[in-house]
């Protein structure tokens, strides 16, 4: 059970080269986890490749960077009091 | 009978022989999910899991408890019961508790989870074992933690303030996302806090007595306090203590008291998540809360939930208060309403068993319970059966449907009716069509049917039950 080299570059999820590390293991040397600044998807280097590399996680939880401005608010801002 | 804490309840589960601890190594994804969908697929007697040698945490340090209220012997011992009581007998504690709302609050100064305060450098992945739940949750989230606000309109309002449990994407080392539906307490609190143009300030508590976490999944009135509905429910004063910097009432015995503030006007993406419905809910943007300070015991016990197809931890934490609520608001109007089952994936269907007036009595009944105000989000499905059908045991259920139910005569479809919009079914989302299954015995003016010769108890049954519980025992 220790850290092994795992995609640290690529988000599995939304593709985006927009990743850095979220934080590693109180343990020195177990894990590490890391973070989409676009997606805010995580993972951590001992899950499973379908959850860490992004040709294995599966199609339909994949996200598109541009759709993500268009996703609904929920819930909406209010307009501020006058 | 009142527990203190969340170890005080796993000390009690163990003297019971409901707690397993599992000391063997094991990896934060995925194999704690994993025991705890075991756990709720083998059985509904099931014990509380305690996981305390956490791949990457100091082993006995970093701590998981799973499954805490899981099954029914557990729900029972948060009552104060006996372990072997029945899922009826619970419903009717239960419901003769929430008479005594509002119970009394005792407030302290002294918490255990004053021992530690964070206020620089705060990582929660160093705090707590946390761990994605299911596999394609977008990240770790904390779904069983008592979330605590106040209405900005009205700050002083003690019975405004509002302890609700809501799903919480970790998004960083003290950055959270959260889900505040405008539907729900905090959801208003949030809509006046940015209509203002102001942060709003939450507390966060992990890892509490089961009795809070219980009633902060009750769909209670806006002004009533659900610290006041904790002391009626467990029938002792509820103890609370005031968070320092926002002033938030958060329970005494908590592990972990985090403080922070909703960001007005910031909407981020979260999720997907996996959710009670059995299905995942897409990604949205929502609410993100700042954390500030993290106040904690020592070596915290991170309390967490298993969630996904039911029936899972939640279908037992939420299984009562939903019952006794419908029952409650249709006996008020309908005396003959004898026992309510509404338990399957929080009210979607549900099952009244209720004394006819006349014949039609029981579709209006079914009717109404769609109304109620959590009918209009649940109650997609309703069963009618006789009084003396035990709606918590679903073979008289299975029984009385398939030898009262007539579907001609007995289906009632309503069409376009409101319902949660993560009911994966409803088209749009939000929308659906419900019905009302009626299988109870037709009486006049509706006479069909055969039921004049039913095989009853031989008699002495009641008695032979009692016998026979006994020497089972
Ligand atoms: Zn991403």
């Amino acid at each position: 059970m220790n850290d092994t080299t795992v995609n640290s570059t690529i988000c599995p999820r939304c593709d985006a080269e927009n990743v850095r590390v979220l934080t590693t293991s109180p343990v020195p040397g177990r894990w590490t986890m890391y973070v989409c600044n676009t997606c805010i998807y995580s993972w951590r280097s001992t899950e499973p490749s379908s959850a860490t590399d992004p040709l294995a996680y599966p199609a339909e939880f994949k996200i598109d960077p541009a759709d993500i401005p268009s996703i609904p608010a929920i819930p909406t801002v209010p307009p501020r009091r006058r | 009978m009142a527990y203190a804490d969340l170890r005080e309840f796993l000390e009690t589960l163990d003297r019971n022989g409901q707690l397993l601890a599992y000391s063997e190594p094991v990896n934060p994804e995925p194999d704690m999910s994993a025991a705890a969908r075991a756990t709720a697929n083998l059985t509904d007697r099931g014990p509380a899991l305690l996981f305390d040698n956490i791949n990457g945490y100091e082993p006995g340090k970093g701590r998981v408890a799973l499954n805490t209220v899981g099954s029914w012997p557990n729900h029972a011992l948060m009552l104060g019961l006996d372990k072997d009581t029945s899922v009826k007998d619970q419903f009717f504690e239960f419901a003769g508790r929430w008479d005594a709302f509002p119970g009394p609050v005792e407030r302290r100064d002294d918490a255990p989870w004053q021992e530690v305060t964070l206020t620089e450098g705060i990582d929660l992945f160093q705090l707590l074992p946390l761990f994605r739940l299911n596999s394609y949750d977008v990240g770790s989230y904390i779904d069983k933690a008592a979330v605590i606000s106040r209405d900005p309109d009205d700050p002083d309002n003690f019975g405004k303030q509002n302890v609700g449990i809501y799903r919480i994407q970790v998004k960083d080392k003290d950055r959270l996302g959260i889900q505040p539906l405008a539907a729900h307490d905090i959801g208003l609190h949030l809509q006046r806090a940015e209509e203002r143009g102001e942060n709003l300030p939450v507390a966060i508590a992990l890892g509490n007595e089961p009795v809070i976490t219980t009633v902060a999944g009750m769909p209670l009135a806006y002004d009533q306090s659900e610290y006041e509905m904790a002391a009626a429910i467990q029938g002792a004063p509820y103890r609370i203590t005031k968070a320092p910097v926002t002033g938030l009432d958060v329970p005494w015995g908590s592990e972990v008291v985090i403080e922070g503030e909703i960001i007005a006007g910031e909407r981020e993406i979260e999720g997907p998540f996996g959710e009670f419905t059995g299905h995942y809910s897409g990604a949205r943007r929502q609410p993100v809360i700042k954390i500030h300070r993290v106040m904690h015991r020592r070596n915290p016990i991170f309390e967490h939930l298993y969630l996904g197809m039911p029936w899972t931890e939640m279908d037992y934490t939420l299984a009562l208060n939903t019952s006794v609520l419908l029952y409650r608001q249709l006996k008020a109007e309908f005396p003959e309403v004898a026992a309510v089952n509404a338990m399957y994936t929080q009210g979607l269907l549900g099952i009244i068993s209720v004394k006819q007036r006349f014949g039609g009595f029981a579709k209006a009944v079914g009717m109404r319970a769609m109304t109620v105000p959590h009918g209009l989000a649940y109650c997609k499905v309703i069963i009618l059966v006789d009084e003396d059908v035990d709606p918590f045991n679903l073979a008289q259920v299975m029984w009385a449907l398939s030898v009262h139910y007539h579907p001609l005569h007995d289906t009632v479809t309503i069409p376009n009716l409101s319902v949660l919009a993560l009911d994966p079914s409803s088209d749009p989302a939000g929308i659906t069509h419900k019905v009302v299954l009626d299988a109870t015995t037709p009486i006049a003016p509706e006479e069909r049917g055969h039921y004049s010769q039913v095989v009853g108890n031989p008699e002495g049954t009641a008695d032979w039950e009692n016998i026979i519980k006994g020497l089972l025992k």
